[in-house]
């Protein structure tokens, strides 16, 4: 199977202000989507993220490096017709309705009057503006542009949807529901490639993830091989004890209302703990172990570099 | 590293640089083929709707000597279009709307005139532009100085003439022969006396050997007119009198008709035919 | 057809700028102000009317193609929406021909409106057709074409004041073409004369769209002319389209 995405050492330099000083944004960036994944692309904002995107597109012309689409060279506009694409902070002819909207995009791809119809009737359904069909997208709201756009990214049926942040801006609910969404396009062999930095929501869906740091990527692989189930520290909660029984044995004591928090950061630690509080008749509230979150991993890559 | 543009991309910016060669010399080629069309032009015809030039002086915005140098610039190609047949209709308005925009401007008020006088055919016009002409720069002795040649040359005006010479004569920077026209005219007029007096002024203030000579010559020209005439009118008595010509121009003395016989500026005496009858000066004026 | 869904589009969005219907008004104005002026004339009234009316439809014309032409893709590019469309399987030059097709139509519509009224205000003081008066018109039409097509080319790149500045500037050498011919004849033979005759012929001769005069004065206009002139409209039209898409095609959108 092809990769969707292959990038291989993609560079860009940009000529800023108004004396021509070259600034290198991406200083050779390799990576590659496989086929039916999600793919996280997370960074700090002004490490190239954009930038990358839009050389895949097609809106920027790369200075080096190749990229390919589902094995096609990625400069094309047939590579393109596989292709759909959300923008971070969409902005739309807001003077068309939503259908009207749809019906153009449609158009575009050469579809035809029925099949458009058909789709935008479909793609309304889906992200929920079945009742705002007819209304204008200057009177959308924040949430409503973010789901007409991505009806608008889905109108020609792509294999490789590509979302540049989809879930700014959102509310939890909002957020849920493009999540769903999102996973829902997986299930039907679409490959999703998108960046966020809503590090959760990242952790909740992705398959794979890259982070981009400075220009380059630092680290990329499937998340389950980045984010190890390796145990940071184990947080207990007793009652019925006082804090300084726990002194030299737990770090981080801390007591409030009668509970002690314990933050526990060697794992052989726990069981003598357990023993104390099984001794002197304490309560264990709570027991969790903590393991590395990819907030974790993203704070320390970013500050590492 | 290879460089992300697929060959397709290159030949198609190759492509569309051939394509706009290829335009552009179609249209280049084009253009030399509708300038050999010739069209019946009336360029700026509309310059009719203009209102008054006191108007347009305030409508240019202080720009007015630029509409001046503008209209002017135009109307010298509109007058050079021969195939233009009404072209003059406007003449007057034209030249009245540049010389109210910018009225110390001196070009337009010679060319207009010239144009009037030398192609339209209508001195009246061509006095018209030089009389408003002076009339707005009363220290220019160009206006009336032209306006003193097309009198001359073109109407044989001689009265005319000695006005407008008499005027700028006497204005700064005008050339010094223009008070010998004045005196040229005086004379061609008829007015010996006054042409008489001033060519002797002439001759007295002198700032050369050859302007003396010129106004010597001219007065002996004015003075043969003088002395001519006198002895005509006398033998014309002679004859009324006697019934024939005097023999000779003594017998107007010995009969007591002149007092004496007037001998020309060099001292010589007239050339008389008694058959005649014709009195005329002995030597020509310029050949002295 | 990609070109005639974006040429839609530009129609739908060309038609809500209130700038057209606010010249659209004043050409309206004028054209019938010129029946009252036409009273204070002497002699041949109907003049005044048509070298008003023509005058009025070719200025208003102009400033209509300059005014929308240099925002339109301005907007696109500075409001982003350009992002969604140039990512789909659309070549940049169906874009730029899309844009300027959608423009071409819109001025087509108010052409033909401010020539409804001026024609309608003719028949009823001559009460005869003037068949004539659609030549200079469709004439004009074809500049207004040329003048579009340089509009969406500055736009491509530049700001909207400076595009209309640079179009506006593009429409008065195209008028002044007979001064530089002028100037050549009074010029020595030598380089600087060489370069000024490559200048006058690629700089644009729009007099040759210009059949006012001729169709106001009754003058006869010989027939070869009507081919060249449409011609070399044409290819000038292509020409600055073909460098609209050259310069566009190669561009970043950061």
């Amino acid at each position: 199977m092809t990769d969707a995405i292959r990038i291989e050492n993609l560079k860009k330099s940009f000529r800023l202000g108004f004396i021509p000083k070259m600034k290198e944004i991406l200083k050779g960036i390799s990576l590659s989507v496989k086929e039916g994944e999600i793919f996280g692309y997370l960074g700090p904002n002004g490490a190239g993220k954009t930038t990358t995107i839009k050389c895949v597109l097609g809106l920027i012309y790369p200075d080096a490096g190749t990229i390919e689409i589902f094995g096609q060279p990625h400069g094309t506009a047939r590579a393109r017709q596989a292709l759909g694409f959300l923008p971070e902070n969409p902005y739309f002819y807001d003077y068309l309705t939503a259908r009207e909207f749809l019906t153009f995009y449609g158009d575009l791809f050469g579809l035809g009057r029925k099949e458009t119809g058909e789709r935008t009737g479909r793609l309304l359904k889906l992200v929920g503006l079945e009742r705002a069909a007819g209304l204008q997208l200057r009177k959308f709201s924040r949430g409503m542009l973010q789901r007409i756009g991505l009806a608008q990214a889905l109108i020609n049926d792509p294999k490789l949807v590509i979302l540049d942040e989809p879930l700014g801006g959102l509310d939890p609910l909002g957020r849920k529901e493009i999540r769903d969404i999102i996973v829902r396009f997986k299930q039907e062999g679409k490959t999703v490639f998108f960046t966020s930095h809503i590090l959760q929501d990242i952790e909740m869906i992705c398959d794979h993830v890259a982070i981009i740091v400075g220009g380059r990527v630092v680290k990329q692989g499937a998340l389950q091989d980045l984010v190890s189930e390796k145990v940071l520290f184990t947080e207990m909660t007793v009652s019925g004890l006082p804090p300084e029984a726990f002194r030299g044995l737990g770090e981080s004591v801390s007591a409030q209302g009668g509970r002690v928090l314990l933050k526990i950061l060697e794992e052989n630690r726990v069981d003598d703990i357990l023993a104390l509080v099984r001794e002197r008749k304490g309560k264990v509230i709570s027991l969790s172990p903590r393991t590395e979150t990819l907030e974790d991993i993203f704070v320390e890559t970013v500050t590492g570099t | 590293m290879i460089r992300n543009t697929s060959p397709a991309k290159g030949s198609a910016a190759f492509l569309l640089v051939i394509f706009l060669l290829a335009t552009c010399a179609s249209f280049m080629a084009l253009k030399v083929k509708t300038d050999t069309i010739v069209r019946k032009r009336v360029p700026g015809s509309s310059i009719i709707y203009i209102p008054s030039g006191k108007f347009l002086r305030y409508a240019t915005f202080g720009y007015s000597a630029l509409a001046a140098d503008a209209i002017y610039l135009w109307a010298i190609q509109y007058y050079s279009t021969p195939t233009i047949d009404d072209r003059f209709n406007y003449l007057d308005h034209i030249f009245a709307i540049i010389s109210d925009l910018d009225p110390t401007y001196t070009d337009p008020y010679e060319t207009g005139a010239l144009i009037a006088s030398a192609e339209a055919g209508d001195t009246g016009l061509a006095f018209k532009i030089l009389d408003n002409g002076a009339a707005k720069n009363p220290g220019q002795w160009l206006f009336p100085f032209e306006a003193g040649h097309i009198a001359m040359m073109n109407l044989k005006n001689y009265d005319l003439a000695m006005q407008y010479f008499k005027k700028c004569m006497d204005l700064p920077g005008a050339p010094d022969f223009t008070k010998r026209l004045y005196a040229n005219a005086l004379y061609k007029k008829g007015d010996n006396e006054t042409s008489w007096q001033t060519w002797l002024e002439i001759y007295n203030t002198a700032p050369d050997e050859r302007t003396k000579k010129i106004a010597s010559n001219h007065l002996y020209q004015v003075k043969s007119a003088m002395d001519t005439g006198r002895l005509k009118e006398a033998v014309g008595k002679f004859r009324e009198r006697y019934g024939r010509f005097p023999a000779e121009l003594e017998d107007l003395v010995r009969s007591r008709l002149l007092g004496k016989l007037p001998k020309d500026l060099d001292g010589q005496d007239y050339v008389y035919d008694p058959k005649s009858g014709d009195v005329k000066a002995a030597t020509i004026p310029w050949k002295r | 057809m990609k070109i005639t869904a974006i040429a839609g589009i530009t129609f739908k969005e060309a038609k809500r700028d209130r700038i057209l219907y606010l010249l659209f008004f004043f050409a309206a104005v004028a054209i019938i102000t010129s029946r009252v002026l036409a009273i204070l004339t002497v002699g041949d009234r109907v003049k005044i009317i048509k070298d008003v009316g023509l005058a009025s439809i070719s200025i208003f014309g102009v400033l209509m193609a300059v005014l929308i032409g240099t925002s339109l893709v301005y907007k696109e590019i500075d409001k982003k929406t350009i992002f969604t469309l140039l990512s789909k399987p659309l070549h940049r030059a169906q874009f730029i021909l899309g844009k300027f097709l959608g423009l071409v139509l819109t001025l087509f519509v108010m052409t033909v409106l401010m020539s409804l009224i001026f024609l309608v205000l003719l028949y009823f003081h001559t009460f005869k057709v003037e068949w004539t008066m659609l030549v200079a018109i469709a004439y004009i039409f074809l500049e207004l074409v040329l003048i579009t097509a340089v509009a969406i080319f500055f736009s491509s790149f530049s700001t909207p004041i400076l595009s209309s500045i640079f179009s506006l500037a593009f429409t008065l050498i195209g008028h002044l073409s007979w001064g530089l011919e002028l100037l050549i004849k009074k010029m020595r033979a030598g380089a600087g004369r060489s370069a000024a005759q490559f200048f006058y012929l690629f700089l644009p001769d729009l007099e040759n769209f210009n059949f006012k005069t001729e169709v106001v004065h009754g003058l006869p206009i010989p027939a070869g002319i009507y081919l060249y002139s449409f011609l070399y409209g044409i290819f000038y039209t292509a020409f600055i389209l073909g460098l609209t898409i050259l310069v566009f095609r190669r561009r970043d959108f950061i």
